[in-house]
């Protein structure tokens, strides 16, 4: 079961160009990765959105691994900014998480 | 009487044919009695059969035809007016159906489809033998019009009438007119007040001199038929009657009410959407949403409540249309109170139809969030305190429960139909499942009833946006005025008739008829039946009552009833 913490991503949106809410789940991304971990980045920006800390934990290699491509960001009919969002949740696990 | 009948037999080009002996069938019935000439034709219904039979009627100088093809509703009308291009009445043709019901049908046996055909065309030479020629009756129309309650539909069908040149009456039960959308709060697509919708309504028919509106109003009786009805109402304390040429009904909707713990109403914290709507135009802190003095940060709303219960006995199965794009409206509103706020929508199919799509999009893209639920696993409400806690299981990601708090739980509550008991059985109008009334038909005469001269708009009919509403009504008053302002109604003549002779006022019959067209009257020597020729239908529900034989529909005479079943048993009575 995951509890909707909404404290969360008003921690992650520092900029306005987070814009993961506008995603609905086609799953276009997904099937576009290279890398192909299936959480990328579909059901991360699902896990954020809804606040879920220890689901994005489990997944900081994954969150690493991305190759920032674009390819998802190209095809995405709902024009999220994929690559820059992934950059956004990379800075908040590095800076709050990792102590980096 | 006819008795220089010509028939036409139809190939329909194979369509009949292949099966049937057309020629065989030509032969047999040519020596009926009655008729003058027989033919085949390939295509009986193309221009040039019918300039032909046209040539034939008038050189041959024929009384009454008969055409065997397919069935009476592709084609009755077509030929109806042929015959009256070529001076015959109308109804001293008689169409018989050897395609749908012999050749299509019998396709496994030639012989047996061949001899059914002959017999029916012999049915339908004895019909028109016996038929007597018939006239349109023709009824004078009142040019006023009564409608049925006052909201938006209501009113804006009494603009359009008035513009026309049509008085319209409008009767509302409540003591002021508007409806539901007095207390609706503010409304898509023009962010208005829906109450602001109805002053200026109001204000426009305050200008006019041919709309009278009834407040405390209802319907108690009505008689007459299309063109002229006789209703009275009462408003307040007075009683009147009103002479009115066609009935509008827009009664409207109400608000579906959840049952006491349906998905946790009845806890302080869980409003409807209309209930929700009402707090918003109430709210007055800007930046912030008050409910019951208290902060509100997240809401959570859960739609298809009272609408789609595909599985509940007695649900409403119908979608309600216009909650989805008014619940996403609303979150809207909600964000430009306070941006920060944390909304979820718990739906199972997003309909923003059309143009509102744009209020969900918009939603996406300021923060609000989706979950998707079948109706099997509807969400689970809990609460401790005020806090309202949901769990609703997520198809969207790896089928995960998912559990969301919040201090404000909105049902976005579907339309229900009104039940108006009263009036139903003073207009008999006929009412579909779902108890909104019913139209002929959907999609051609989306506006009118069984009923001549009664319509219906608005939501009374079915749930619909405003927009919706109003575009029906308009509609409704387009069928009155081409009703209304020719100052007359021309009635089919094929309905009941009272042979004088015969009746001996028994009364029998009186409740057969499901239009109430029969009343009784007196005569030099006794009371008799009498049939109101606007209001009758020509069921022919009343002939079997009768003990005596003195009801029959004109068309369908005694007898030429029974002499097609005559000329039909012809062969069993040889053997």
């Amino acid at each position: 079961m995951i509890k909707v913490n909404s404290g969360l991503i008003d921690k992650i949106k520092i900029d306005e160009n987070f814009n993961a809410s506008a995603c609905f789940n086609c799953g276009t991304c997904s099937a576009l990765c290279p890398v192909g971990f299936d959480i990328l980045p579909r059901k991360l920006f699902r896990y954020v959105l809804l606040g879920d800390e220890e689901k994005i934990l489990e997944s900081t290699d994954q969150i690493f691994s991305c190759l920032l491509c674009r390819m998802c960001e190209e095809q995405c009919p709902q024009e999220v900014n994929i690559t820059e969002n992934i950059r956004l949740i990379r800075s908040y696990l590095a800076k709050s998480k990792l102590g980096v | 009487m006819s008795d220089k009948i010509g028939v036409f037999v139809c190939y329909c080009g194979g369509n009949i044919s292949d099966f049937v002996d057309v020629e065989k069938v030509k032969d047999t019935i040519s020596g009926e009695e009655g008729v003058a000439f027989a033919k085949t034709n390939m295509f009986t219904c193309s221009d040039s059969a019918q300039t032909e039979m046209i040539n034939a009627i008038k050189e041959k100088n024929l009384d009454g035809i008969v055409i065997a093809s397919c069935s009476p509703k592709l084609h009755l009308k077509t030929f109806q007016n042929m015959a009256q291009r070529a001076g015959l009445n109308p109804y001293q043709y008689t169409q018989v159906n050897i395609r749908e019901q012999c050749s299509w049908a019998h396709t496994h046996n030639k012989e047996a489809a061949t001899e059914k055909a002959i017999d029916l065309v012999r049915a339908g030479i004895a019909k028109t033998r016996n038929s007597i020629p018939l006239n349109p009756l023709r009824v004078n129309t009142v040019n006023q019009a009564l409608i049925i309650g006052g909201g938006i539909s209501g009113l804006r069908c009494a603009l359009a009438l008035s513009e026309m040149g049509i008085f319209a009456h409008v009767v509302e039960k409540e003591s002021k007119i508007g409806g539901n959308l007095n207390d609706i709060g503010i409304i898509f697509p023009d962010h208005k007040n829906g109450y602001e919708l109805i002053e200026e309504l109001e204000k426009d028919i305050k200008k006019r001199a041919n709309i009278n509106i009834y407040t405390n109003a209802k319907l108690i009786k009505k008689q007459g038929s299309v063109g002229n009805f006789e209703c009275d109402i009462v408003s307040g304390n007075e009683k009147l009657t009103l002479n009115v040429g066609s009935i509008i009904l827009t009664t409207g909707f109400k608000p579906y009410t959840p049952e006491p713990n349906e998905l946790g109403y009845g806890h302080p914290n869980v409003i409807t959407l209309v209930d929700f709507k009402k707090l918003l135009s109430n709210n007055s802190k800007k930046g912030e949403l008050i409910f019951n003095g208290q902060r509100v940060r997240e809401i959570t709303y859960v739609y298809c409540v009272g609408s789609r219960e595909s599985t509940k006995e007695d649900g409403n199965k119908y979608c309600s249309r216009y909650c989805c794009s008014a619940a996403n409206y609303t979150s809207l509103l909600a964000f430009d109170i306070d941006p920060k706020l944390k909304q979820y929508h718990i739906y199972r199919d997003i309909r923003t139809y059309g143009k509102y799509e744009e209020y969900y999009e918009e939603n996406l893209r300021r923060g609000a969030l989706f979950f998707k639920y079948d109706e099997e696993n509807p969400p689970d409400i809990s609460s401790k305190g005020e806090r309202i806690k949901i769990l609703v299981k997520d198809r969207l990601i790896a089928k995960d429960d998912i559990l969301i708090p919040c201090d404000l739980l909105v049902l976005v509550n579907g339309m229900v139909a009104n039940e108006n008991a009263e009036l139903n059985n003073i207009l008999k109008t006929p009412i579909g499942k779902d108890k909104f009334y019913n139209e002929i038909h959907p999609k051609l005469r989306p506006v009118e009833t069984v009923i001549d001269g009664i319509f219906i708009a608005g939501t009374s009919q079915g749930p619909k946006n405003i927009s919706e509403s109003v575009t029906s009504s308009m509609a409704a008053a387009s069928k009155t005025a081409s009703l209304l302002i020719k100052g007359y109604v021309n009635i089919e003549p094929t309905i009941a008739h009272v042979i004088e002779e015969k009746c001996t006022g028994c009364k029998l019959c009186e409740h057969s008829c499901p239009y109430e067209a029969i009343s009784f009257v007196n005569k030099t020597d006794k009371v008799i039946a009498d049939i109101n020729p606007a209001i009758c239908k020509g069921c022919g529900g009343c002939v079997p009552d009768c003990p005596e034989d003195a009801l029959e529909v004109l068309g369908y005479t005694h007898s030429q009833i029974n002499s097609m079943i005559d000329s039909m048993l012809l062969e069993a009575k040889e053997c």
